[in-house]
């Protein structure tokens, strides 16, 4: 054996981990090789000059350990851990389960590919349907009041002659009015009431005039909704004098 | 807690199945038994396998990493470890080598975070490391004169051991300082047992290519 070959055996042959034969034919050139020999000493040198390292005793960790289990199973939050548990046991199961779990989805998509009656019908609108619409903010198209669309101003307060205000009607009257582009009143509806008794008051209220409305500079129609409501005011009795 | 590092060094060698230091521990359990009372939760049962293998993570993380502090912040983590991952243990292995698998893993870890901040570089040794406390130890000292080369002996074979490269530091301290056989070893550091044996033989042999000056002076001309 050459001495390349002793000195890559050498450490084996000192932990005793060599076959026999090879062991007494590395023990016969250690015999005669004064280098080689000289290695596996400087070899068994290291080994003991490791050993005698010297021991430590420090302060036991024990109770570090136990703060920080303490700390962490104080800040732990339960309800997922609890409910994976169970899965974490179940951990060998998970792999094989893939299978048929794929082997279903596959089924399902293919079920979902044969049974496809294939694309929607399109819908389509009447010709024409778009353009019979009145453009926006006219007075048949009218835009309500927003954060741009302010609420149209009366210019004059409304004054009602007295036959309207000795009306026979009493309670509500729910109306819509659409405002025109020049501060006209394009129309009133009655929403909710009594049209026929209330008639004089909803043509006063279709001389209404109103300062025109604006939107990003064009003037526009505005519907407005509005409550009316007649209350019947009794006299007031004097207080008896005593 | 000192009783752990009282025991002889031979007894350190291939314990088996029996924890280190359990028979200088009064009420001592079968480390099966102690395995599955941590497992139910058992406080002092998991206080019982922090005292049992304590001192063994902190020589070997002091050995590895060369500081006394280092090491006992990574025997803390450690010993999490072995909490968190107790479910999981096979019992394929001794609760030891695999108790000294999550160290030598930890260790790894904190010497690559020092590599990334280069912090490796400039670590001075902590001389802490080189005087012995045990009072075994002690007890061998002679002179003065003696102390100090046994201590300068020791600060040479440590500063040539963090040289070296980590698997072959850890396969040294393993084998040499803590005393595992090869299939032990092999047990602890997750690789086959030829290649512990091979790379105990390159890593024997740096370490005898730095020491070469401190063993002509041992072994003589």
């Amino acid at each position: 054996m050459t001495c390349a070959g002793v000195r890559r055996r050498l450490s084996e042959w000192l932990d005793g981990d060599l076959e026999a034969s090879l062991s007494r034919t590395l023990s016969v050139h250690l015999e005669s090789c004064g280098a080689c020999s000289r290695r596996a000493h400087e070899l068994r040198a290291v080994s003991g000059l490791l050993a005698e390292l010297p021991r430590l005793e420090t302060e036991p960790v024990e109770a570090p350990v136990a703060m920080r289990l303490e700390l962490a199973a104080g800040s732990r939050r339960p309800a997922l851990a609890y409910l994976f548990r169970s899965m974490a046991a179940a951990r060998p199961f998970i792999l094989p389960s893939l299978v048929p779990a794929g082997c279903l989805l596959v089924l399902m998509f293919g079920a979902l590919m044969v049974l496809d009656p294939g694309p929607l019908p399109e819908v389509r609108l009447a010709p024409g349907a778009s353009a019979s619409m009145p453009a926006s903010g006219t007075e048949a198209n009218p835009l309500f009041p927003s954060a741009e669309v302010l609420l149209p101003q009366q210019l004059a307060a409304l004054a009602l002659s007295p036959e309207v205000l000795a009306g026979q009607g009493e309670g509500s009257l729910f109306l819509e009015t659409v405002v025109a582009r020049d501060g006209s009143v394009a129309g009133v509806t009655l929403l909710e009431g009594d049209a026929g008794l209330e008639q004089p008051l909803i043509e006063a209220l279709r001389q209404q005039r109103f300062q025109p409305v604006r939107f990003r500079g064009r003037r526009v129609a505005v519907s407005v909704y509005r409550l009316i409501s007649r209350v019947q005011v009794a006299p007031t009795i004097p207080a008896p004098v005593s | 807690m000192s009783k752990f590092f009282e025991r002889d060094r031979g007894t350190a060698v291939g314990t088996g199945e029996m924890s280190l230091g359990a028979r200088s521990i009064p009420g001592v359990v079968p480390e099966r038994e102690l395995v599955a009372s941590c497992r139910t939760g058992d406080p002092e049962a998991f206080a019982r396998l922090v005292r049992l293998h304590e001192g063994m993570v902190v020589s070997l993380a002091v050995r590895l990493l060369g500081e006394v502090e280092e090491a006992r912040d990574v025997a803390q983590e450690v010993f999490l470890q072995v909490y968190k991952q107790l479910g999981r243990f096979e019992g394929r292995s001794s609760l030891k080598t695999w108790i000294y698998r999550i160290a030598i893993n930890q260790c790894h870890n904190r010497r690559r975070f020092w590599h990334r901040r280069r912090r490796d570089r400039e670590r001075p040794l902590d001389e802490a490391i080189l005087v012995p406390t045990l009072p075994g130890g002690r007890a061998g000292a002679g002179s003065p004169y003696d102390e100090a080369v046994r201590r300068e002996r020791a600060r040479q074979v440590q500063a040539a051991l963090l040289e070296l490269r980590f698997e072959h530091r850890s396969v040294l301290v393993l084998r040499e300082v803590e005393g595992l056989t090869c299939e032990e070893v092999a047990a602890a550091l997750g690789v086959p047992e030829g290649t512990v044996k091979s790379r105990l033989s390159r890593a024997r042999e740096a370490m005898r290519r730095k020491l070469v000056g401190l063993i002509e002076g041992e072994v003589g001309p």
